[in-house]
């Protein structure tokens, strides 16, 4: 049966190649596609997690919902002492957030100003690498601001100039005072660089009474895989006032966005896929129905319908075996290559900008587990192709299908 | 051999029109025959051979090969009795066209499990007497309308069939081939003792067969 159907596929030639073309070519754009989606959405996701976001983030309760003075941490350094006992923490820093008035000469906006540690933030975010103008904090930069370029450019000002803020301290208290523009940094997330300024929190500690406080406390892990289970350990250690989050919560609205993206991105493959499904049935059926005499023939000398269900799935196995055979390495190399070489997509990081995408470079993510549902899928497909040309032959009498014309 | 009792066989056309192809028929045909059913067009000589090679159902009536009762049998049953007893000739020769001369005469051989020595050997053997063996490795297309039919004859007797069931063998062929092909079978039945049972209204299938059984409107009129 097996020789017969390798026969087959050398004399219908034209079905075959048309056969093996599709298969082959949906296998290779179904690997890489989801490559491209997978490896798009795990590199906005870094992104996003290297600008501002930790990988895992310490909260007073009822800070995320409510905000403001009354769900401060009020002792880091009690939570810093569990975090130095929990393993996969590479680094962590806490950070004083606060709402307030920025104003220069003319113009004046609402911001988020931040204390942060200025050399502990290096290794979580990206405010450092991201500088554009000017210099970075340091520990003893006093009234120094550090502002994201479109803040800067709202309040029309520029390097040595002053600013002033006002606010409300961490007792509630009224607090003002003057900054000076010591540097810019851009992202590329314009919400971020539109919004946000920092100072060392040595000095804004002082003006806000802020002291061995913060918002919440940033972590970045060894392997960002492990998430899971080090949030888990935290959460052990931690005293039940604070609550440990990981990105999968802090970015929700990023990952059901991307979700969404899949779900799209699924349903385009999925609309593909019926359309070469019915091509590869109706190429399958074609050259079924104008065999009908040849197989009545076969049946009337001897095959059972069996047999020729048999050949027929020997025929799409061969065509399709050879095809994935082929298109498989193909595309595991494409997805392997650009997933070490990503290749540069140029205004991607515009359009995503608003999910703290900083880059144009899109790598394609090599996974062998989705390579292999991929090729199962694709060979499904084929073998569900060929069960209506078979069920049609098989419904011919042989005495019927050995007279068809 | 075989045995026909009472064969009855309609066919329904729409819903009101039926056709009683075959009425009652009582037939016995015993084995070595070189036997032929003849008759005008549309007579029921191809739905009586259908019966006979366990092609068709009938309505009623007992069909007996050998021991055997045939009419009871599924599908399947019938499939794997035509393969392991009986033997087709066909009118448009109906060859597996992607295999060789060869693999078409042995076909029936290689799906009974015959060891392809033994394949071979008898493949050969019917060839020659079929005069065919120098076209083992053609494929069928290639080959003329005598040479492929002699080729449908060469596949139906190389398994040593109980009987070999011709419908109108010589229908597509002109008169040379048409008697070179009546004489080589008659001489297979000789030889091999193989029994033959055609369906025909040829001259000279008429010419060169045995026993005839005149068929008319469905019903047996002489034998
Ligand atoms: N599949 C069929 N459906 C309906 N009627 C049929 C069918 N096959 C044969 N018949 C009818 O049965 C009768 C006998 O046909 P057939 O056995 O083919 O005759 P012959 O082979 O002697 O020419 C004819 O009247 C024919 O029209
Ligand atoms: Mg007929």
């Amino acid at each position: 049966m097996f020789s017969l159907a390798l026969k087959n596929i050398l004399f219908y030639r034209g079905r075959s190649i048309t056969t093996f073309v599709l298969t082959f070519f949906s296998a290779l754009m179904f690997i890489v596609y989801v490559a491209l989606m997978d490896g798009s959405h795990g590199s906005m996701l870094k992104n996003a997690l290297k600008v501002y976001t930790g990988a895992i983030e310490i909260y007073k309760k009822g800070y995320r919902e409510e905000g403001g003075n009354d769900y401060l941490i009020e002792d880091v350094a009690s939570v810093e002492k569990v975090l130095s006992k929990v393993e996969g923490i590479s680094d962590y820093t806490s950070r004083y957030e606060t709402y307030g008035l920025l104003s220069s000469k003319d113009r004046s906006t609402a911001a988020m100003v931040a204390g942060i540690e200025p050399q502990k933030e290096r290794k979580l975010s990206e405010l450092y690498s991201t500088l554009v103008s000017g210099e970075y904090l340091s520990e003893n930069s006093g009234n120094c601001l550090y502002a994201g370029v479109d803040l800067v450019k709202k309040l029309q000002v520029k390097l040595g100039d002053e600013v002033s803020f006002v606010g409300s301290a961490s007792d509630n208290s009224f607090a003002a005072d003057l900054f000076k523009l010591c540097g810019t940094f851009r992202t590329g997330a314009f919400e971020f660089d539109s919004t946000a300024a920092f100072l060392s929190r040595s000095y804004f500690d002082e003006l806000m009474y802020a002291k061995n406080k913060a918002s919440y406390i940033t972590i970045r892990l060894d392997d960002l895989n492990k998430v899971d289970a080090v949030n888990e350990e935290i959460i052990k250690h931690l005293d039940s006032q604070y609550e440990s989050v990981t990105w999968k919560v802090l970015m929700k609205s990023m990952v059901q966005a991307m979700q969404v993206d899949s779900i799209f991105g699924y349903i385009s493959i999925v609309l593909f896929f019926v359309v070469i499904f019915f091509v590869i049935m109706i190429f399958g059926f074609i050259n079924v129905s104008s065999r009908v005499r040849e197989f009545g023939t076969l049946r009337s000398i001897g095959l059972t319908r069996g047999k020729i269900r048999l050949l027929l799935f020997n025929e799409i196995f061969i065509l399709s075996t050879t095809a994935i055979l082929l298109a498989t390495p193909i595309g595991a190399y494409i997805a392997y290559y650009f997933s070490l070489h990503p290749f540069v997509m140029e205004g991607i990081s515009e359009t995503y900008k608003d999910y703290g995408v900083v880059s144009d470079e899109i790598p394609l993510a090599f996974n062998l587990f989705t390579i292999s549902w991929n090729v199962a899928v694709i060979y499904l497909l084929n073998f569900l192709s060929i069960i209506y040309p078979i069920r049609y032959i098989n419904a011919f009498k042989p005495v019927e299908a050995s007279h068809h014309v | 051999m075989i045995q026909l009792t009472d064969v009855q066989k309609y066919f329904y056309r729409g819903e009101s029109r039926e056709v009683h192809a075959l009425k009652n028929i009582n037939l016995t045909i015993e084995k070595g025959e070189f036997s032929l059913l003849n008759g005008p067009s549309g007579c029921g000589k191809t739905t009586l051979l259908n019966a006979i090679g366990a092609l068709d159902s009938v309505d009623s009536g007992k069909i007996y090969l050998d021991e055997k009762e045939i009419t009871t049998l599924s599908e399947d049953e019938r499939t794997l009795l035509r393969l392991n007893e009986m033997g087709f000739v066909f009118q448009s020769y109906n060859l597996v066209p992607v295999l060789s001369v060869e693999e078409n005469i042995g076909f029936i051989m290689k799906l009974r499990g015959f060891d392809d020595d033994v394949i071979k050997n008898r493949v050969h053997e019917v060839a020659e007497l079929l005069e065919i063996e120098n076209k083992l490795q053609s494929l069928p297309n290639t080959l003329s309308g005598g040479q492929q039919q002699r080729v449908a004859v060469a596949r139906a007797v190389a398994s040593k069939p109980k009987i070999i069931l011709a419908d109108e063998p010589t229908a597509n062929l002109d008169s040379k081939n048409s008697i070179a092909l009546m004489n080589m079978m008659r001489r297979l039945n000789e030889e091999e003792g193989v029994t033959i049972l055609f369906a025909s209204h040829d001259e000279y299938v008429i010419e060169s067969v045995r026993r005839i059984i005149k068929l008319n409107d469905g019903g047996i009129v002489e034998d």
